[in-house]
């Protein structure tokens, strides 16, 4: 036996009270852990980004189109080794109409080799590239949806009005965490030559272009030479890197991020308060205790050994419990569902295991400041006068 | 030699010990918001080695007081109290706590024991503060539940113990770490006659076979008259 084991004892005191304050712990432990997990989720894109592709868009906005020839054009600047051009279609299925998911029209095969973590096999690759109204999807969107390969599936345009219809001709997966695995893509020339892509002013014009370079230690030095050789054009672009491309779209939903990482922090906090209250309490109640300690030689400083030892155990073993918790319920359960149902948000919605160990530090952490003050009051105490306090 | 002799001479051999309590001109004021409350007025006070005395008077005369300045919980606001050698109203209050785990044991009304631990480890607690192995430890405290006869109980629980027993393990607590001094406030006054009479008999053992000084503090005119001497304390001096 030892102080901090008479301390650790001590929780079984009052079991209700123990079991309650560690389950309020876990909860806070799993709310942060989701948060956090939110955030890592968002920026996997951008750390997960290849380092050997550019991205290239209208230099006033990503919503605005290119010309179809600048791609061409970008092909000849010297080092880029290879690129594609994309365009949204932004269609959806008319039989789950509340499910959404990215849907573009690619070229196949420049789209795969720029591409290269896109795996879709051998069969279905030439199956789609010989088949102008193919189309590949992720696991996760045919999954969801019930579409297997060969099956006929029409698609509701909501840019470009009218049924668009498709053969499912390949089904990819993903070898990078960062790939949105429930999208859906088709041949450009279906889309170009439709009569709603020359209705819209869309034909021969394309959304976005992204180049596989040579050297990814040259990206910014290519990514200004693309912009200059459009720089006296009439439409001039803005090239960068994947990774700056990714960051500068969470960019502009930083205020959100930084909303969800003030909430996972407000949540700990709150639960300080509720613990320090919890604990205080257990102070008040057993200050007759702390008195008949005290004269029996223990220390001030014992004491508060008892009270934060205490405090940090139930905030451990809550913290221990909440991983537990959110474990199975993040990768089996919320994790699962939004990489199947989100995955253009949440292409890789998992814990992350520094979260884990965050959670854990924080836990112990909890406890020791919600501690401090009912410990600093304990080891305060006039012996006289805890011992003439009943109860 | 027969009981009655050797009782006989271990009185005489009391009244010829040293000292082990003196108080001189020990006075005690609390503060009660502006107003000054004296509690202990001038009080001398000379108890030796092996006695086992009683205070006594009604509630207010002082003798809680006078039992936590013994016992070093507290400090004279003027005089001298020399306990176990040490002037105590001088000792800072680490020194002062270290003090008392050494040469001072605690018996309270209230039994106060832990209820997470069982009477074995109420029994160890006090040994947390030596430099001791966990082997000594627990020797040790089986020595001290031995010798108030809970050697059977010592895995029970305090609401396992009735309250005889918890008083039991208390004065166990009190003397494993084989203080010079015991003091005991109302030690029966939470006990049934019988239990009362059973633990009045431990500390005349505890007075007797072990030496130990015991200062007791008691209502119960049955539980002073099993102490050697009985001092009556009114309006905070003795009479």
């Amino acid at each position: 036996m030892n102080i901090g084991l008479v301390a650790v004892r001590n929780l079984g005191r009052n079991k209700l009270r123990t079991v309650l304050t560690m389950v309020g712990v876990s909860v806070a432990i799993v709310t942060f852990i989701l948060l956090r997990t939110v955030l890592s989720a968002w920026t996997v894109a951008a750390d997960h980004a290849a380092k050997d592709r550019v991205g290239t868009r209208h230099k006033v906005s990503f919503i605005m189109t290119l010309p179809k020839r600048y791609l061409q054009e970008i092909r000849e600047i010297p080092g880029v080794k290879s690129a594609a051009g994309a365009n949204w279609f932004g269609g959806k299925d008319p039989k789950h109409d509340s499910e959404f998911f990215a849907s573009f029209a690619v070229d196949p095969k420049q789209y795969l080799e720029v591409y290269d973590e896109i795996v879709v096999p051998e069969d279905q690759r030439e199956s789609w590239f010989g088949n102008r109204q193919g189309a590949v999807v992720g696991d996760a969107l045919a999954k969801k949806l019930g579409w297997k390969v060969g099956d006929r599936v029409t698609l509701l345009g909501t840019i470009f009005p009218g049924d668009w219809e498709f053969v499912i001709s390949g089904i990819y997966t993903a070898s990078r965490k960062s790939v949105d695995r429930s999208s859906f893509m088709f041949h450009y020339d279906y889309f170009n030559d439709s009569p709603q892509a020359a209705a819209a002013n869309a034909r021969d014009q394309i959304g976005w272009v992204v180049s596989r370079i040579d050297d990814p230690g040259r990206a910014a030095e290519i990514s200004q030479a693309i912009d200059a050789r459009f720089d006296e054009r009439d439409i001039q672009t803005l090239s960068m890197s994947e990774r700056a491309m990714n960051t500068s779209f969470i960019g502009m939903i930083s205020a959100v991020l930084k909303a969800v990482d003030a909430v996972s922090l407000v949540i700990l906090a709150i639960m300080v308060l509720i613990l320090g209250n919890t604990v205080a309490m257990g102070v008040r109640e057993r200050t007759h205790e702390y008195g008949v300690l005290r004269a029996i030689g223990f220390l001030p400083k014992h004491l508060a050994v008892f009270v934060l030892g205490e405090a940090v155990a139930v905030s451990v073993a809550g913290g221990v419990l909440g991983i537990m918790i959110a474990y199975p319920f993040v990768q089996e359960g919320v994790g699962r569902y939004l990489e199947e149902n989100m995955g253009a948000f949440f292409p890789f919605f998992r814990i992350d295991p520094v979260t884990v160990v965050w959670a854990m530090v924080l836990a112990a952490l909890l406890g020791v400041v919600a501690a401090a003050l009912p410990a600093y009051n304990a080891s305060r105490l006039n012996v006289i006068d805890a011992l003439r306090r009943v109860g | 030699m027969s009981g009655t002799s050797a009782v006989v001479e271990r009185e005489v051999a009391t009244s010829s010990a040293q000292a082990i309590v003196q108080a001189i001109k020990v006075r005690k004021v609390y503060l009660r918001g502006k107003e000054e409350l004296t509690v202990l007025q001038d009080l001398d006070l000379t108890i030796r080695e092996g006695a086992f005395e009683a205070l006594m008077g009604p509630s207010g005369s002082g003798k809680s007081t006078l039992l936590n300045l013994i016992a070093g919980l507290d400090r004279p606001t003027s005089g001298t109290m020399q306990v176990a050698g040490a002037d105590v109203g001088t000792l800072p209050e680490r020194t002062r706590a270290k003090w008392r785990s050494q040469n001072i044991g605690f018996i309270f009304q209230t039994y106060n024991m832990m209820p997470v631990l069982t009477a074995l480890e109420n029994v160890e607690l006090p040994l947390l503060l030596a430099s001791l192995s966990s082997k000594e430890r627990r020797e040790r405290a089986k020595t001290a539940l031995s010798i108030v006869g809970l050697s059977e109980r010592m895995d029970h629980y305090p609401r396992e113990l009735s309250g005889g027993q918890e008083q039991r393990v208390a004065i166990a607590r009190a003397i494993v770490t084989d203080p010079k001094l015991i003091v005991a406030d109302e030690p029966t006054g939470d006990l049934d006659r019988k239990s009362a009479d059973e633990i009045l008999k431990l500390l005349e053992r505890l007075n007797q076979e072990f030496n130990k000084t015991i200062i007791m503090v008691t209502h119960d005119p049955a539980a002073a008259e099993r102490a050697k001497k009985v001092h009556h304390l009114d309006k905070g001096a003795l009479l």
